[in-house]
């Protein structure tokens, strides 16, 4: 039977990458710390396959057709693309997919009453270029994305992504192969950005998340309004979606905080957490 | 209730893909885009508030007018 060997959770932000020069060198040093930690305990897992739960930021899924929540059938990635590449200051590169599992994933979501939409090309902002640029630098663990609307308003529920991600456990579970599966979300936690605001970090919010992570208590989480997340979290803080998901997939497993650390150079609450049963 | 713009976020949408940034959009820009005389403004002038208060994604507005911000 298929397991899931490893579950973990990371901010994501262009200027992690793009501009570690301006972050404060302690907090730089203490959250790169924290995402080589999480690559040492990933790659301890020995994953056969990364299921990632992210959210695009308008780079893939256009105002015409905005998909809720959708699965990534593509064989590779742009992780950057050469475009983002700039911007990230990491080398353009593809990160293989897996497109048979994640028509397995999209056939059983649909079967089950998640009518996910899917892309069988995407091109990743942030959301996959930067935590994959520390946690799989080699790139030789095949990805499937879960995408979810984080970004353009109005947004799936946190409570309907918590359901998504349960099924996705559940999904992993019921494989009969004996795959080992990682679970990594990205985003979050409290951060505005490209709004009059932009800048604006709550660690107040953040450390609440992490508290309720830590202690596996995600109902709060799941309860949330997307008016509570904007107010105490920012636009950007409407990512903890892919948090929730991810946690809804392991119930009961525990965050290990690995690194917090607010940092308003990068605009972003920047966290990496170890999830465990 | 959300505001959004769906004229703009097309425009700046179109320009993200690119991965263009600029200060300030021109009228070779808006060749038949169906905006507001306000929309066109801001647009122009790379008034990063008004096109968040007119409905402009703020994530396609970092996205395409990242010199206009401070940080």
């Amino acid at each position: 039977m298929a397991e899931i060997v490893a579950a973990a959770l990371a901010s994501h932000a262009p200027m992690i990458t793009g501009r570690p020069d301006i972050a404060t060198p302690a907090q730089r040093d203490r959250l790169h710390d924290g995402f080589l930690e999480l690559r040492r305990r990933l790659a301890a897992t020995r994953p056969d396959l990364l299921v990632m739960f992210v959210n695009d930021h308008i780079q893939n899924f256009p105002y015409s057709n905005m998909p809720a929540f959708c699965i990534g059938l593509a064989k590779a990635y742009d992780a950057p693309s050469p475009g983002a590449a700039r911007l990230m200051r990491i080398p353009p590169r593809k990160v293989a997919g897996a497109p048979e599992w994640a028509m397995a994933l999209l056939e059983g979501g649909l079967a089950a009453g998640f009518d996910f939409a899917y892309s069988y090309e995407i091109e990743s902002w942030d959301e996959l270029a930067v935590p994959l640029h520390f946690l799989t630098p080699d790139a030789t663990i095949p990805v499937v994305p879960v995408y979810t609307n984080c970004g353009a308003p109005p947004l799936p529920t946190p409570r309907r992504c918590h359901e998504v991600g349960a099924f996705v456990g559940a999904f992993i579970r019921s494989r009969p192969s004996a795959e080992r599966v990682a679970l990594l979300a990205t985003g979050g936690i409290s951060h505005w950005v490209g709004t009059p605001e932009t800048g604006r970090i709550n660690p107040d919010f953040d450390r609440r998340v992490l508290d309720h992570v830590a202690r596996a208590d995600i109902e709060p989480l799941a309860r949330l309004s997307e008016a509570e997340i904007e107010r105490d979290g920012g636009n950007g803080g409407q990512e903890i979606r892919n948090w929730i998901a991810l946690l809804g997939a392991v119930p009961g497993w525990k965050g290990d905080v690995l690194a917090y650390e607010p940092v308003p150079e990068w605009i972003t609450g920047c966290a990496t957490v170890w999830v465990h049963p | 209730m959300i505001r959004t713009s769906y004229a703009l976020n097309k425009i700046l949408t179109a320009l993200a893909r690119q991965h263009v940034t600029t200060n300030g959009l021109t009228d070779d820009d808006f060749v038949g885009q169906d905006l507001t005389d306000a929309e066109r403004a801001a647009l122009k002038a790379g008034d990063i508030t008004s096109l968040y208060h007119l409905g402009a994604n703020p994530y396609l507005i970092r996205r395409v007018f990242r010199s206009r911000f401070s940080i």
